[in-house]
């Protein structure tokens, strides 16, 4: 019998040999490293050129990384793949303004021994202004095909830390040999968190409010003495080469922005109040609660991001005997939800602009949420504003992407029907004139054999999701398994994945399971080490089909996982 | 920069936040018993506001056109109450990592969210202190705020114009974050010592800034900036007032010879459960006392306490209030008022000015709130029996003359932002983990631990 014991030796084995084993594992990725030409036609297609604007049998011609041609009179030069897109929609690429994508996380630092806590060293403090997210970046994280899978081509990404981490940098969302291909570019904003050093300072908000104004005034007469120095050095002390003080000064002459990750009302207001108090450039990502901003973000433009990390849609209590306490409750908790999930529409409603910002939220779900954005008034042109040409200007890359244009980069996103509707799915990328292919499933088939299994649980009262089921991991040998046995208590779930050599069961943690997708992770110890497997996918009927990703040594598997519901 | 620049940088900062706009209200309460604090007890008395300011006061007033009036016959109108302790509305309350910190300050981290607010103007109260925490020998800057509870930014909940202030602390609690990380200080003598140094310090920040400032040169390089050392060259000035966290009388004497040394005029001790012990002293130094009604000996250096403290302070000319410290509290400091009737025989006046006057006196607001005096501003009470009854309950605030608390048409839930993920359940009336935040994210040893020599 095949167990987890199996796939922990196989991790073991893979993290001594990763590089070979990453090549085995790529699953779906046709890189283009075989193609035998990069021009491509893409002809009879209905292209939307930029939000509001459509073709329909129009024709995109990509050559060395451009497009060169858009419309339906253009002509296909001979070397070109001619690709049939009928019935076929192309649009822009989405372009995301802040994430993490392609950055591996540093391992933390252990603490120093006898630190000083008042006055920790700045890599501890989380001071580091001076690093870029390009030290991060590993060429091969499945962030970047995970992020392309779902219609990107281009991530600002932002280096891990704390306060500081340093320069966030514009990735392609290609596969590299080296990853100086996939920077567009480098150090375009600071970015800073409200993240505090654990038991130093500044050890909270409190403390980094005050650790910024400390450092952004010395930066300023840093500057200055800087300058006053090159002129003429002449009796004048040199100038130290201060690391920190140095990263500030471009934000200091406002020739690049700081980006503050801040999602709640107050967070981004306390990012607002530092600006005004200090007079850089700001720019606000990851931002969840901006329904109470309007003004301010209307009368200073300040460039927001907005997050793609929606909260879960509440339940209410199916109880008959509901208090009418518990009922007004329940409407305000459902009233809130819906400000969240109406703020975009709202935003847009009163004149400002935003785009999206991926980190925090699962890839697999951002469609899904854009969705959500729509149902609750956000229009299906202003989302395809944010996911392309808002981000565009607001990164000041509007000049050479996020829209379909003659002479832009070849970012491109081929969509089975119009993007903005449930079924569509994304058949292809092109991502800097790389084209990049996707298995289409055929949903409708499958729903109608699956109707009915799929009402039979709901109908007997009972959760599409509780039960035993049997899975099966897809691992470089034999495939392994056991039973996922699921259970719901207080509207929570709760799992265990047995295994079938009886090794001891792995708790599943953070079972979330929203409109058939399911995902958990459970921890798995590899030689000494322990591993997380991220396991996502979605459950028609009584079927569950999923992908099991494992990062580890800085490198990113995938591993497929399906799972039976018993009928018991 | 010039120091110069960097005042008027931030002259026009607070400026700017002053703009913040808030809402003033014209309102005439009509044939109250009003208790002015400054005047006596006036029967049957009308209070006109115009504008967020009281306007008139006086018998048979009319109301302007457009102007509400609420009928106070047979209720009691008095001053908001004024909370000169509180760790409500803030996002943070410590910076404990470090045992001087004076550079941060809660005016960053205040949270209008807070459903506190609404329960402390179900309280009577219409202004408080939102202080820093105790872990740190000089804590952070404090923000005096005003209760205007229904706005999602926090500028409008400042109490503009307010003096600055800031958070000192002695004995225990520094001492324990102190030994808990193995820094300075660990006992009662490092914590003077951490003061007279830190002070020291500042003296040479000022002389060197002073010697930049009077630099002629063109071509001169600035000092570090250190917003620490300047916030203590801002106390030394003046412009900051102090209050320490205190509770034994020898080092509420300490702290005053410590001021005298570096000619720091203003004082208020937090707590100061001995200062009973100190009272002439502590009227001789100009120094006020901010205390408990009767609350004590949940630490060893508070257990030799009184109830008969603040009467004390107050026959020995010591400008006295009594605060909450707590969530709960809050509600009803007149309660906490009116103890010192029981223990100490104070006048009305004297105990209602405990919880109005007093606390604004410490703030350094009196000259706005505290009393019921035409030009004052509107923050007003209205209890439908005297609040120094156990028997009052309190009906409508008003801050600026707009009601932000009205018991007859009380929401129940007053929540300003829900988080969409949270469970039902999840909803109490009170939680007691809200209440003592004075040394959150410090370590805390045990008793056992605190007595050890071992380091």
């Amino acid at each position: 019998m095949k167990s987890l014991r199996m796939l922990r030796l196989h991790l073991v084995l893979l993290l001594s040999f990763t590089v070979l084993q990453t090549s085995l594992f790529a699953q779906s990725d046709p890189t283009g490293t075989s193609a035998v030409t990069t021009t491509y036609a893409i002809t009879n297609a209905t292209v939307i050129t930029k939000p509001g604007s459509e073709m329909k049998g129009a024709t995109v011609v990509v050559k060395n990384g451009l497009i060169i041609g858009v419309g339906t009179n253009v002509s296909i030069p001979d070397d070109a793949e001619v690709i049939d897109a009928s019935g076929l929609y192309v649009y822009p690429a989405f372009i995301d303004g802040m994430s993490n994508t392609g950055a591996k996380r540093p391992d933390n630092l252990p603490r120093p021994q006898n630190l000083f806590t008042p006055d920790p060293p700045n890599d501890y403090a989380g001071i580091t202004p001076e690093n870029s997210v390009l030290s991060q970046i590993d060429i091969k994280s499945s962030s970047i095909t995970n992020m392309r899978k779902v219609g990107f081509a281009i991530s600002h990404s932002v280096p891990y830390g704390r306060m500081l981490p340093g320069s966030g940098s514009l990735i392609v969302l290609n596969e590299a040999t080296h990853m100086d291909e996939i920077v567009m570019a480098k150090d375009v904003a600071l970015y800073a968190q409200w993240v505090g050093a654990p038991g130093a300072y500044p050890g909270n908000i409190l403390g980094i409010m005050a650790k910024w104004r400390n450092l952004y005034r010395n930066a300023e007469n840093h500057k200055n003495h800087t300058e006053l120095y090159a002129q003429n050095p002449a009796g004048l002390p040199r100038p130290v080469n201060d690391r920190v003080s140095l990263a500030f000064h471009p934000v200091i002459g406002k020739s690049k922005p700081v980006m503050f990750d801040v999602s709640s009302m107050l967070d981004v207001r306390r990012a607002m109040r530092l600006q005004n108090d200090l007079g850089f450039n700001l720019m606000l990502s990851g931002v969840k609660q901006a329904w109470d901003l309007v003004d301010e973000l209307k009368a200073s433009g300040t460039p927001i991001f907005l997050s793609l990390d929606l909260p879960d849609e509440p339940k209410d209590s199916k109880s008959d005997d509901k208090s009418d306490e518990v009922k007004s409750l329940e409407a305000r908790r459902m009233e809130f939800y819906k400000t969240h999930v109406g703020q975009a529409a709202a935003l847009q409603a009163a004149g400002v602009k935003f785009g999206f910002s991926a980190r925090g939220a699962s890839a697999s779900k951002i469609k899904k949420n854009v969705m959500t954005l729509i149902e609750n008034g956000l229009s299906a042109d202003d989302a395809l504003a944010a996911l392309t040409t808002n981000p565009a200007s607001m990164l000041g890359i509007d000049q050479v992407t996020g829209s379909v244009e003659s002479g832009k980069m070849a970012n491109l996103m081929v969509s089975t029907a119009p993007y903005f509707t449930k079924d569509s799915q994304i058949k292809m990328m092109f991502v800097d004139g790389t084209k990049h292919v996707y298995d289409v499933k055929e949903k409708k088939a499958k729903k109608d054999d699956s109707a009915t299994e799929e009402e039979a649980p709901a109908a007997a009262g009972g959760d599409a999701l509780v039960g035993t089921w049997i899975y099966e991991l897809v691992t470089p040998g034999e495939p392994q398994g056991g039973k996922m046995i699921i259970k719901k208590e207080d509207g929570k779930y709760t799992g265990v994945l047995t295994s079938n050599d009886g090794t001891p069961d792995n708790d599943m943690n953070n079972i979330n399971f929203r409109d058939g997708e399911l995902t958990f992770d459970f921890d798995i110890d590899a030689g000494g080490q322990s591993v997380t497997v991220v396991v996502e996918g979605s459950i028609s009927g009584t079927e569950f089909d999923a992908q099991a990703s494992v990062s580890v040594g800085g490198q990113s598997f995938e591993l497929g996982f399906t799972a039976t519901k018993d009928g018991k | 920069m010039k120091m110069k620049n960097i005042l008027t940088l931030l002259l026009a900062f607070f400026s700017t936040m002053a703009l913040a706009q808030v809402q003033k209200g014209d309102l005439l309460i009509k044939n109250g018993t009003v208790l002015t604090v400054t005047n006596g007890t006036l029967e049957n008395t009308d209070v006109l506001i115009r504008d967020g300011k009281i306007s008139r006061i006086g018998k048979g007033l009319r109301a302007p056109r457009g102007v509400e009036s609420v009928d106070a016959t047979g209720k009691f109108v008095m001053p908001g109450i004024i909370d000169a302790h509180s760790h409500i509305a803030g996002s943070a309350i410590n910076e404990g990592t470090s045992q001087v910190t004076a550079e941060v300050s809660m005016e960053d981290v205040v949270n209008p969210l807070d459903v506190s607010i609404y329960r402390a103007l179900a309280g009577g109260v219409t202004s408080i202190h939102l202080m820093h925490g105790s872990a740190n020998v000089i804590g952070g800057q404090n923000e005096t705020m005003k209760l205007r509870y229904g706005t999602t930014n926090p500028d409008d909940l400042r109490f503009e114009g307010a003096p600055r202030t800031i958070k000192f602390a002695l004995g225990e609690n520094p001492t324990r974050g102190g030994r808990s990380r193995g820094i300075q200080p660990q006992s009662r003598m490092g914590v003077e010592n951490m003061l007279r140094n830190s002070f020291t310090q500042a003296v040479a920040y000022r002389k060197k800034w002073d010697a930049y400032n009077a630099d002629k040169s063109a071509r001169k390089v600035a000092p570090e900036y250190d917003l620490r050392m300047q916030t203590l060259v801002d106390i030394m000035n003046g412009d900051v007032l102090v209050h320490c966290h205190s509770y034994r009388a020898d080092e509420i004497y300490m702290l005053m010879k410590v001021f005298s040394d570096f000619g720091i005029p203003k004082l208020t001790f937090q707590h100061a459960n001995e200062a009973y012990k100190v009272a002439p002293e502590l009227a001789a130094f100009g120094a006020s006392a901010s205390v408990f009604a009767d609350w004590w000996a949940y630490k060893l250096e508070v257990y030799y306490s009184t109830a008969y403290n603040a009467a004390i302070l107050t026959e020995n000319g010591v400008t006295t209030s009594i605060n909450s410290d707590s969530g709960e509290l809050i509600r009803h400091l007149f309660h906490e008022a009116a103890k010192t009737q029981k223990y100490g025989n104070l006048s009305d006046d004297q105990a209602l000015a405990l919880i109005t006057l007093n606390p604004a006196k410490q703030l350094g607001i009196d000259n706005r709130v505290g009393s019921i005096e035409v030009g004052k501003d509107a923050d007003i009470a209205i209890f439908d029996g005297h609040p120094l009854s156990v028997y009052a309950v309190p009906l409508m605030t008003f801050v600026d003359g707009v009601k932000y608390f009205d018991k007859s048409i009380d929401k129940g839930d007053v929540r300003l932002y829900i988080n969409p993920e949270s469970s039902i359940e999840e909803v109490m009336i009170y939680d007691r983990h809200d209440d003592h935040r004075c040394l959150e994210g410090a370590n805390v040893l045990s008793l056992e631990e605190l007595f050890s020599n071992k380091k």
